[in-house]
């Protein structure tokens, strides 16, 4: 088959845990919380989609089970950062190694590592399927389509809503929302729960719908890839949705060219997407275009002032 | 000058006589045998771990001997050592080790605990009481190269593995050597995905191999991703680490398995009856040794086929087969290995060139 047909094919497999983790990261950051996390979240989310998956045989609960999962979990990063304001980057991480223990440990005590699962059947997007070369692109599962919709709703909710408003606002800013009425810690309660969902399924998706079995660790550091994609974004969902597609051609890409016998430098290859990730991170540092973006509070613990 | 003299005179006596403690006097075990394990990932990772844990299982049976455990010893030093200790605190003096990464702190913890025995799985160091041993995975990789050449009917087989070095090379080379004994004009196009363990890598590549024609899928990579794959799609492939028939029954027709417990079982039993001396250089076992075998055959393989796969594994059993012998000429042209001669083990270790028939990035 033509080189070009089989990569468009295999873009989403890549793309969308970049995209759909990028997004939770993006909504939990405008709230002013720093989230590094992204990885651990993304293994529970991976692993308990699949024991819902083995358990009740149904994806779409098993999808919905896991994203509930994650953001359970957050709730403990939530604890951390908001009640006891520990520092946030010691946080995340010490979220991700504790998601990985007790993912391996999860999935090794329930037997579920190595399970297949049945997934979700492909849909073609008719007539955009028929198209030459890109076609494949448009024969996916349903999650794959339902992402840019994810998108259109989260960037209205953000910017079109009162609510939206307020966590951008408090992330901003938390004395004065705090002066305005808003609850900061409310607030950034929800992102992160919210923001917790999405990685949760980022992860699910990788595990139930791409691979259909749940190896240990098998997020593989996508979730630290996200982080860097939001930097990279600048905040933006909508670039860091370009962002995740701009990876996922590229990670689709390396084994389309191995296969198809075309000789390049394999250490090159292997090297050729975090050395464009980087590439673009320090000519978006250098154009200084809009650095402003970052959250105003971005990695600060609110703490408002005594009363009397 | 006498000086000069007498301490050389001191430095050679000093010598030799290390050297008669290191070749006449073997590792004597102080006290009944107690043996511990450490595992690199869970016991059910349905791969290489597995395989240790199942021989683990067979060898307390022949051996008739209580094997303790650690799952999920991180290859750093600081997880490692207090496993370790821990075990020798509780009276264990045979230490069994199953990872790479574990070399450097095996050979530290081996020269800080001298009366302990210590065996490492694909490690790189050794010592006087320190032995690390790997399988000649080329071997069984051949047979399932000639199963795959066999159940291939386009003679394009595809090959997923993680990184470009020489133990993944070497079943690269056998593989298409081995396909080639079935099907003369059988090609291999390799995919490294740089990552032993990454379900997507390992999917994508196994799809793009499909999509390019491929129709049976060889592996050196631990999930049993390229087999689920081959599976969905309708084609074969051979597994690596353990039969992956438990996993892809309609697809995989051979996989390479890693039978420790034969190796093992005659090297805990040299180290129970005492004097026990590690090879210097390591144990790389070839399939007469233990180490590796196969589970043979799947669909699409008749009885001809078959019975010249078990043929070619009967003579590699009796050490009657070679693979790396000569006359080899990689596909530069560059002679590997004279007529009469066999590739050293060291140039296998660094194997960086291939046969004809495979297609690769370099």
């Amino acid at each position: 088959m033509d080189l070009i047909t089989s990569w468009m094919g295999n873009i989403p497999e890549f793309a969308v845990p970049f995209a759909l983790a990028a997004l939770g990261l993006i909504i939990t950051e405008k709230s002013g919380v720093l989230a590094l996390g992204a990885e651990g979240l993304m293994l529970v989310g991976a692993v308990i989609g699949v024991g819902a998956a083995l358990t009740f045989d149904n994806t779409a609960v098993a999808l919905a089970i896991a994203m509930i999962a994650a953001s359970i979990v957050s709730l403990l990063f939530a604890l951390m950062v908001l009640v006891m304001r520990i520092n946030q980057v010691i946080s995340g991480l010490v979220l991700v190694f504790f998601c990985q223990g007790l993912t391996t440990l999860t999935g090794t005590l329930m037997g579920w590592t190595n399970q297949p699962v049945s997934g979700l059947g492909s849909i073609a997007l008719w007539p955009l399927s028929e198209l030459p070369y890109v076609g494949r692109f448009f024969i996916q599962n349903i999650v794959v389509y339902l992402v840019p919709l994810v998108f259109v709703f989260s960037v209205w909710a953000l910017n079109r809503t009162t609510h939206g408003l307020r966590l951008r606002a408090v992330g901003e800013n938390p004395q004065a929302a705090d002066a305005a009425g808003i609850s900061v810690l409310g607030y950034r309660l929800a992102a992160i729960v919210i923001g917790a969902a999405l990685i949760g399924l980022a992860g699910a998706f990788i595990a139930v719908l791409s691979n259909k079995l749940w190896i240990s660790n098998m997020t593989a550091g996508r979730g630290w890839i996200a982080v860097a994609l939001v930097i990279f974004a600048r905040w933006s969902p909508w670039k860091a949705l370009a962002g995740a597609l701009l990876f996922g051609c590229i990670e689709a890409l390396i084994p389309q060219l191995a296969a198809s016998g075309i000789k390049l430098p394999q250490y090159f290859v292997f090297m050729a997407p975090y050395a464009i990730t980087l590439g673009v991170m320090v000519w978006v540092a250098v154009s200084k275009r809009d650095i402003s973006s970052q959250p105003g509070a971005l990695g600060a613990p609110f703490i408002r002032e005594e009363r009397t | 000058m006498k000086k000069l003299i007498l301490s050389a005179g001191f430095a050679l006596a000093s010598f030799f006589g290390l050297m008669n403690i290191a070749n006449a006097e073997g590792l004597t075990l102080d006290g009944p045998p107690k043996i511990a394990m450490l595992y690199i990932s869970p016991t059910n990772d349905g791969g290489w771990t597995q395989a240790f844990d199942e021989a683990r299982q067979r060898l307390e049976k022949d051996l008739d001997i209580k094997i303790q455990y650690v799952e999920s010893v991180p290859e750093s030093a600081s997880a490692i050592r207090p496993a370790v200790e821990r075990f020798i605190k509780r009276g264990a003096n045979i230490i069994i080790g199953t990872a790479f990464g574990y070399s450097d702190t095996f050979k530290s913890l081996s020269e800080d605990y001298p009366d302990v025995a210590f065996l490492n799985g694909s490690g790189t160091t050794n010592g006087p009481n320190l032995l690390s041993y790997y399988g000649r995975t080329y071997e069984s990789q051949y047979l399932c190269g000639m199963a795959a050449g066999a159940a291939s009917e386009s003679g394009k087989l595809g090959f997923v593995a993680a990184n470009p070095f020489g133990v993944v090379n070497w079943t690269i080379n056998a593989y298409a050597m081995g396909a080639r004994e079935m099907n003369p004009d059988a090609t291999v196009t390799v995919v490294y995905t740089g990552a032993w363990n990454d379900p997507t890598k390992e999917r994508s590549a196994t799809k793009a191999l499909i999509d390019q024609g491929a129709d049976v899928i060889g592996q050196h990579v631990d999930t049993p991703t390229p087999q689920l794959v081959a599976q969905e799609n309708g084609v074969y492939g051979t597994g690596h680490h353990r039969d992956f028939r438990e996993f892809a029954p309609e697809a995989t027709v051979c996989s390479s398995v890693w039978v420790w417990d034969r190796f093992l079982k005659n090297e805990l039993e040299k180290i129970i009856a005492g004097n026990w001396v590690p090879a210097p250089h390591g144990a790389l076992l070839s399939m007469q040794e233990g180490g590796t075998d196969i589970a043979c055959c799947g669909p699409n393989i008749d009885e001809e086929e078959e019975a010249k796969i078990m043929a070619a594994r009967e003579k590699l059993m009796n050490g009657e087969l070679q693979i790396y012998a000569g006359p080899l000429t990689d596909q530069n042209g560059t002679v590997r290995a004279a007529a009469g001669e066999v590739v050293s083990d060291g140039d296998l270790w660094q194997m960086d060139w291939f046969v004809d028939g495979v297609i690769t990035q370099q």
